[in-house]
């Protein structure tokens, strides 16, 4: 496969006309022209999202008698379909499903499922073989080998920490903390919080400032359209405005990624996941009509995904660490299917869900149709999962 | 921050000397670290390099007599020898058991700067910092006569052109301006009449000698007394001037503890500076008994050296390659032996732009990653000066408590590494090393290095 500097088009079509036929050379000017760069952004729901009350098998007898006190009734769910139905705080998700534009993807997860946090989101984010320990995460790998040189608004990642999964032998990707400050870069600079030390705030500026890539983001930011879509005040709704903002502003990064906490449900599940699940569904649908308007949609594959599943049968009132769950993928032109067979609940793994499809083999199919991009390359051996794209 | 880390680092250029401050104690500590012998052997670059005037006046020779190509060869040689030196110094820096002596050294480097750039005989700029070495826990008066009079001085400060009938203020202006009394503390017609005592000042075989042909004997005023003085002389006058203590004191302030020194402190060390003659060593030990015992970290943000030289023993590399770290010293703006200007670098905020800031980072990722602190440029293979390959794969190793559960290995890392850390510092780094981290699972280094990269690039972690 020929490698090729995909960001070769970033902000001027210099470099990209090569690439452009000329009839589409004219049209640099206009909105919504489909450049077909795809790019992928991942959600990652932190703390062990409880599948089966995410996407529920309402119509398995077993669901309700191992979940006495936190099932969800049958009357609430939404678009059921085949036996399974969504949780009732995700309307936006049932709508999206219902527009053909979201697959289901059941029973994820790998062989030999770790329960640790900690672990189990090592595993996806570096997508080992045998869960050897890799120092590199799969889309840092993917972006070292797609990008020349260094590129370093390659991948995108809004969260308060650096995260694994693009951590390269480059610095390919970068984190920023409060899309805020890219404002404007003045006024970031002279915005920083004063603590009592002089030399420390000296040293805050400076970091705030320098964030490698912030020129091409601001360029981004200043070349975006305004969105008519109005965004919840949530922290995950303002990541995913930010990245729809650079996604519209060219920046053409191959990658996003953001995370959202909370999901670790071992006590007062009901009222806890309805919270995180309506969190999350706001921010994901404003997203969605975001991305649809602009008609972005078809080059953005949006991928929600936690590091566990939870137990099937219920402590009480909350759920302990599990091992498979649904993936959700949204846009990117997916064929918006429920892929794969409902959870069995009869046959367990320690009172756990058998994973049924391996993560990696969704991870191979986003590379391969959405990126262009051999898995195999990143050491990713196992077959790209049918029937998403 | 453990404090005793606080001093290790302040005191030298790495965490290294924390456990022997904290068993022995500071005031031992300082003892043990004035005692330190001194290396006076011509180090093996050096040998071949032109030492005596006579072997100089024998090379000038040669090179005005030699083509163009073979003048470039010659002078190729010498700044190879320059960078050689470099190495040299890093290497003391890190391999003394105390350091202070190599730190102390530094900051008289950068007090009475004589840049290779300029001075372009590297004997000299190592007898110049083998000066400040002997003297780095000497007498501030002796010292400065000393070394107003080694042959890098009157080289880098043109005193070669101070004659009588022809004089060159240079020297004389540096040595009231940057090196003693500081502006307003002098007149501009000091400036000349000390032009005139210090005219004949030349090169001499081991230091600088008056040429008497050169020579001003006549009798002129200096801060208010009247005679024919010389340099010594002239140096001694200086330092009856009621000012004289406090720039140094300033200086030493902020070169170990504060970028921004009060006023009062400066007076309250400088008096005693005074009172004790000048004799540095009971200064020092008066500044750092009494300062250890303050709340005053993170008033200073790290110096070059003391974040790279904290970095590499931190993940513990073996041999670091001294030669790449004097280009990141450079591309820090902190190139030894060669100074931008008399002044020296200007230290505090000054060390951090956003491209410095950047750089770090970019060299915290690179080490964590077992990459060397530099890239090797595409020549550096082959050069062969290099002892290693540039771009080799270093092993990293970060010594961390095996037996800790998350919290207490963030604990201990932050101890070590942060001045101060905040509610927000804490979260983050719980979300790298989450509740259920199990240190005892193979692979667990990998997430400690993680937690740990993200630490020091922290801006916490500039500052001591």
């Amino acid at each position: 496969m020929n490698r090729r500097n995909f960001l070769a088009l970033t902000g001027t079509f210099t470099g990209g006309s090569l690439l452009l036929p000329n009839f589409l050379y004219s049209f640099g000017s206009q909105n919504n022209l489909v450049l077909g760069e795809q790019c992928v952004v991942f959600v990652q729901l932190n703390g062990g999202n409880d599948g089966l009350n995410t996407f529920i098998p309402f119509e398995d007898v077993l669901y309700y008698n191992l979940r006495p006190k936190i099932s969800i009734s049958k009357t609430e769910v939404l678009n059921s379909s085949k036996g399974m139905a969504f949780h009732p705080a995700l309307k936006g998700f049932a709508a999206i499903q219902q527009s053909g534009d979201l697959s289901v993807i059941q029973n994820v997860g790998y062989p030999n499922p770790v329960r640790s946090h900690f672990r189990s989101q090592e595993i996806w984010q570096t997508a080992p073989t045998h869960q050897e320990y890799l120092s590199d995460g799969w889309l840092g790998r993917y972006l070292d080998l797609q990008c020349k040189e260094h590129q370093p608004t390659a991948g995108i990642n809004l969260d308060s920490i650096d995260n694994l999964a693009l951590k390269g032998e480059e610095p390919n990707s970068i984190t920023v903390k409060d899309p805020d400050r890219f404002k404007t870069k003045i006024k970031a600079e002279n915005d920083g919080q004063l603590s009592k030390n002089p030399q420390l705030d000296f040293v805050r500026k400076i970091a705030n400032s320098v964030v490698e890539g912030s020129d091409d983001i601001q360029k981004a930011l200043a070349k975006t359209a305004a969105s008519d879509v109005v965004y919840p005040k949530t922290g995950l709704a303002k990541n995913l405005e930010w990245i729809s903002k650079l996604i519209k502003g060219n920046l053409n990064s191959k990658v996003y990624y953001t995370s959202l906490g909370g999901f670790d449900t071992h006590d007062n599940q009901l009222a806890i996941h309805k919270n995180k699940l309506t969190e999350l569904n706001d921010a994901v649908y404003s997203f969605y009509e975001d991305l649809k308007k602009s008609q972005q949609l078809q080059n953005v594959t949006i991928v929600v995904f936690s590091e566990f599943g939870r137990r099937v049968k219920d402590n009480g009132h909350g759920t302990d660490h599990g091992t498979a769950a649904p993936m959700f993928v949204i846009g990117g032109n997916n064929r918006g299917k429920i892929i794969g067979n409902n959870p069995n609940l009869s046959d367990l793994d320690n009172g756990d869900l058998k994973h049924q499809i391996d993560f990696r083999s969704v991870y191979a199919s986003l590379l391969q149709n959405k990126l262009n991009f051999d898995s195999s390359k990143i050491g990713i051996q196992n077959k790209a999962l049918e029937g998403l794209f | 921050m453990d404090k005793s880390t606080l001093w290790s680092l302040r005191l030298g250029y790495s965490a290294k000397q924390a456990k022997t401050i904290e068993k022995t104690g500071l005031k031992k500590f300082l003892e043990q670290s004035f005692d330190t012998k001194l290396d006076s052997k011509i180090p093996v670059f050096l040998e071949d390099s032109p030492k005596s005037s006579q072997e100089l006046k024998e090379i000038r020779k040669t090179l005005n007599a030699a083509d163009p190509e073979a003048k470039k060869e010659m002078l190729k040689k010498e700044i190879q020898i320059s960078v050689e030196m470099k190495s040299w110094w890093i290497d003391k820096m890190i391999n003394e058991e105390f350091p202070l002596r190599e730190k102390m050294t530094c900051f008289w480097h950068n007090h009475y700067v004589s840049t290779f750039q300029k001075v372009k005989v590297n004997y000299w700029i190592f007898q110049h910092n083998q000066i400040l070495r002997e003297n780095a826990f000497g007498n501030y008066k002796t010292l400065t006569k000393k070394i107003i009079q080694s042959n890098a001085m009157i080289r880098y400060l043109d005193n070669l052109e101070n004659r009588k009938d022809k004089l060159n203020e240079n020297l004389s202006r540096e040595l009231l301006e940057l090196f003693t009394l500081g502006i307003g503390n002098y007149s501009e017609e000091d400036i000349k009449n000390g032009a005139k005592g210090l005219a004949g000042l030349g090169i001499g075989e081991e230091n600088a000698i008056y040429r008497k042909f050169f020579e001003e004997n006549e009798p002129f005023v200096y801060l208010g007394k009247k005679g024919n003085f010389k340099v010594d002389e002239m140096i001694d006058i200086i330092f009856e001037q009621p000012n004289i203590p406090y720039l140094i004191t300033r200086k030493i302030l902020k070169w170990f503890i504060y970028d921004n020194p009060k006023e009062e402190l400066v007076r309250y060390y400088g008096d005693y500076f005074k009172k004790m003659n000048f004799e540095i060593k009971p200064l020092l030990t008066k500044i750092f008994t009494e300062e250890f015992s303050k709340n005053n970290a993170g008033s200073k943000i790290k110096n070059p050296l003391e974040y790279s030289l904290q970095l590499l023993d931190e993940l513990n590399v073996t041999n670091p390659n001294a030669k790449l770290i004097s280009f990141f010293l450079k591309e820090q703006g902190m190139d030894l032996f060669n100074q931008p200007n008399v002044k020296g670098w200007d230290g505090g905020n000054s060390w951090l732009t956003s491209q410095v800031f950047l750089q770090r980072n970019n060299a915290a990722d690179l080490l964590c990653n077992g990459k060397n602190i530099a890239r090797g440029q595409k020549d550096m293979n082959e050069n062969s000066m290099m002892k290693q390959n540039p771009n080799q794969q270093l092993n990293v190793k970060l010594n961390w408590n095996k037996e800790g559960n998350s919290k207490e290995i963030i604990a201990q890392l932050s101890e070590r590494l942060l001045f101060q850390k905040e509610a927000g510092n804490q979260q983050d780094f719980e979300q790298l090393l989450k509740y259920d981290f199990d240190s005892k699972t193979e692979g667990s280094e990998n997430a400690v290095i993680r937690l740990f990269n993200f630490m020091v690039k922290t801006p916490e972690f500039q500052l001591i």
